[in-house]
């Protein structure tokens, strides 16, 4: 194993549903009162103001999480409230503070019940959605709150993805659907169609270039899909139900694939709800109610 | 091609919204060829006249008196006035229709001595020029040699009088185009045959004039000249170059402004139609718009795929439109061209003009869907919320 490629910092992801004025309202002076904390650590700031600040944040956080919001909010501004219909919406709490890392040539997989938070995690991780709280580290850089305008860069070039149900362009074919991510990083032009022949290659599917997905089974498309996520040689691979539409045996030979991909040295994480896939990873993680319960 | 691929998806409704585009195009064309044919005359017209002046009778007066010819004698003494051509111009068909969306076909003639002071603009496509001493002669406007059924040697009817063609004008898209040229004796006696019995008693078929064309000297101010006449000559009006073309262009840019706005009125409601199947298609794509996004497409990528796909329908349709149109323009051409009038023409600039039109819309009517497409959400379109 080498070193930490994704490392993840008391992620928290909420989920306000409903009318529930003041909980947002509340949820943005926390939101803003971080940010002012964060500006004034990295400066170097005062040490007494600092600890007011931690102090005010963490009295926020746990108003706030035991659903105290007007009493947050009023805590955080100083200001009246306006009052609008009060205990109307809900805080769905999807990531609850999680903290883990992932290894470089690390094959993890995350498995939990539905409504556990598992999506809502690889969301994050795939750079689809921001989390509330907390921080993501993929090769030592603070990823999580980077410019949206800097993200495609960042999903293009770092980050590879392979949904459930495959999801290739069905205008496209094989080999199209494997360019477009490098047309996305801008390979050069020239080499496009070369470097996705190759991807091609190494999941096994040089002999159906030109198809299009139509004209692909099932095992096929996800293997495209893998060829599609792993061209531009990314440093992460996520994985969502990615056997999830798959038979028994073409998920066998799908994750054969994945582990000899793996072996070559890429990182992968999947998320999946079944156990026989959780098997072939080195590592599983498994996620109640949006927390680690426990690592196997 | 992603794109074409893209919009084959769903045929009918491509195929309904390039209808929809079509038709606005369509009527772009064919009424912007009206426009085209108006415009060329009327430029055709300016250039005829540009250093000369009309003089013709003042019929806002509250006594119009016809013209004679002993007027040219006078506007001849004013200084500047190189040489002054009585014209005589009247409708070739003697009970004139009263309703034309061109020029009506006319008789015209002039004095051939003109010639010698720049009258000779006009070509001869076949046949020989009229001289003075014709009579009994024609030459017959480009557009009207069908109408006339005239041919070089062969008669023709004028106002129940046979004339002979001597000749064919050239194809000037001018006032020419539809009408036959006669000497001035044969002008004059047309308009003087057609005279109440008690009138022509008291007139000489050598006097009638219906106007002047004035050949100013070199150096001389054709529309100060212009003014000079009107005021020294009472009845009549003296039109120089730049108020002929400031009257011209004023009337035809009216026209222009009708016919443009009705067809551009017609194009945008075909544009409406883009930007409802446009704003369908991104609804359809959402997850394939998520997808692309969560594997690194950019904004920028997302709004140009789209807007692209617009502007390819209003491109599909305005060729479409073009062709039908032209079509259209051609067999209308065709229909009229037995009464003289051949209202319609395709100039390369207005096909140019309606492509770029169809595209601009198209992909003006593809930015609100586009944009819709930028702000899906990578994980709603992914769920399939």
């Amino acid at each position: 194993m080498g070193e930490a490629i994704l490392k993840l910092s008391n992620l928290r992801k909420i989920y306000i549903t409903g009318n529930l004025r003041t909980a947002k309202k509340a949820l943005e002076e926390i939101q803003k009162l971080s940010v002012t904390y964060e500006k004034l650590a990295n400066k170097g700031g005062d040490s007494k103001i600092l600890k007011e600040y931690e102090k005010q944040l963490n009295d926020a956080h746990k108003l706030f999480y035991d659903e105290k919001y007007e009493e947050c909010y009023t805590s955080l501004t100083q200001k009246g409230i306006s009052r609008g219909p009060r205990n109307t919406g809900v805080v769905i709490h999807a990531l609850n503070g999680i903290n883990l890392e992932i290894e470089q040539g690390e094959m993890v997989a995350i498995i939990g019940p539905s409504g556990s938070g598992k999506t809502t995690l690889l969301s994050m991780l795939g750079l689809h959605d921001t989390p509330t709280t907390g921080q993501i580290y993929l090769r030592g850089k603070k990823i999580s709150s980077i410019k949206p305008g800097k993200l495609p860069d960042i999903r293009s070039k770092e980050i590879g993805f392979v949904f459930q149900s495959f999801d290739l362009i069905p205008t496209m074919t094989a080999l199209e659907n494997v360019i477009l991510p490098l047309e996305y990083s801008k390979a050069p032009a020239k080499e496009r169609s070369a470097l996705a022949e190759e991807a091609l290659e190494l999941v096994g599917m040089s002999n159906r270039l030109y198809h299009t997905p139509n004209q692909l089974s099932g095992g096929q498309k996800q293997r495209v899909a893998i060829a599609r996520a792993i061209v531009n040689k990314p440093a992460i691979i996520f994985g969502d139900e990615l056997t999830g539409e798959l038979d028994v045996k073409t998920t066998k030979e799908i994750m054969q694939l994945v582990t000899k991909l793996n072996k070559q040295g890429q990182t992968f994480v999947i998320v999946t709800h079944n156990p026989e896939v959780a098997k072939y990873c080195q590592r599983t993680i498994m996620i109640v109610d949006g927390k680690v319960a426990r690592t196997l | 091609m992603e794109i074409i691929i893209n919009m084959w998806r769903r045929k009918m409704r491509t195929l309904l919204t390039i209808f929809g585009i079509a038709i606005g195009v369509l009527a772009l064309v064919v009424m912007g060829s009206m426009a085209e044919k108006l415009n060329l005359q009327a430029e055709e017209g300016v250039k005829y006249y540009q250093n000369k002046i009309q003089v013709s009778s003042d019929t806002s007066s509250m006594l119009p008196a016809p013209l004679k010819i002993s007027t040219g004698d006078e506007i001849t003494k004013i200084k500047g006035v190189e040489y002054v051509s009585p014209v005589i111009s009247t409708p070739l068909e003697k009970k004139s229709s009263g309703f034309s969306l061109g020029y009506e076909a006319s008789i015209t003639a002039i004095d051939q001595n003109a010639d010698k002071h720049g009258n000779s603009y006009l070509k001869i496509y076949t046949g020989r020029r009229l001289t003075n001493d014709d009579s009994g002669k024609a030459i017959v406007g480009y557009d009207l040699v069908k109408k006339l059924n005239a041919d070089l040697g062969r008669d023709i009817d004028i106002r129940g009088k046979k004339f002979e063609v001597i000749g064919i004008w050239e194809k000037t898209f001018s006032t020419t185009d539809t009408s036959v040229s006669v000497s001035l004796k044969d002008g004059q006696s047309i308009i003087y045959d057609d005279l109440p019995s008690i009138i022509k008693s008291n007139i000489n078929p050598a006097d009638i004039s219906t106007g002047f064309v004035v050949y100013p000297t070199s150096g001389t101010n054709p529309d100060k000249l212009a003014s000079i006449i009107q005021e020294t000559i009472p009845g009549t009006v003296a039109l120089g170059p730049k108020q002929f073309q400031d009257q011209v262009m004023s009337s035809v840019n009216t026209v222009n402004s009708i016919i443009y706005g009705v067809a551009v009125v017609s194009l945008f409601v075909g544009s409406l139609s883009i930007i409802n199947t446009m704003t369908m298609s991104v609804s359809e794509r959402t997850k394939e718009i998520g997808v692309k996004k969560a594997i690194g497409a950019k904004t920028g990528t997302i709004l140009r795929e789209y807007m692209l796909e617009a502007s390819v329908i209003g491109l599909m349709g305005g060729v479409v439109g073009v062709v039908i149109g032209s079509i259209v323009s051609s067999i209308l051409n065709s229909i009229m061209e037995a009464t003289g009038d051949k209202l319609f023409l395709v100039t390369p600039r207005l096909v140019i003009l309606s492509l770029a039109f169809s595209v601009i819309l198209g992909t003006i009517a593809g930015i609100i869907p586009a944009i819709h497409a930028t702000r899906i959400s990578i994980v709603k379109a992914l769920r399939g919320a």
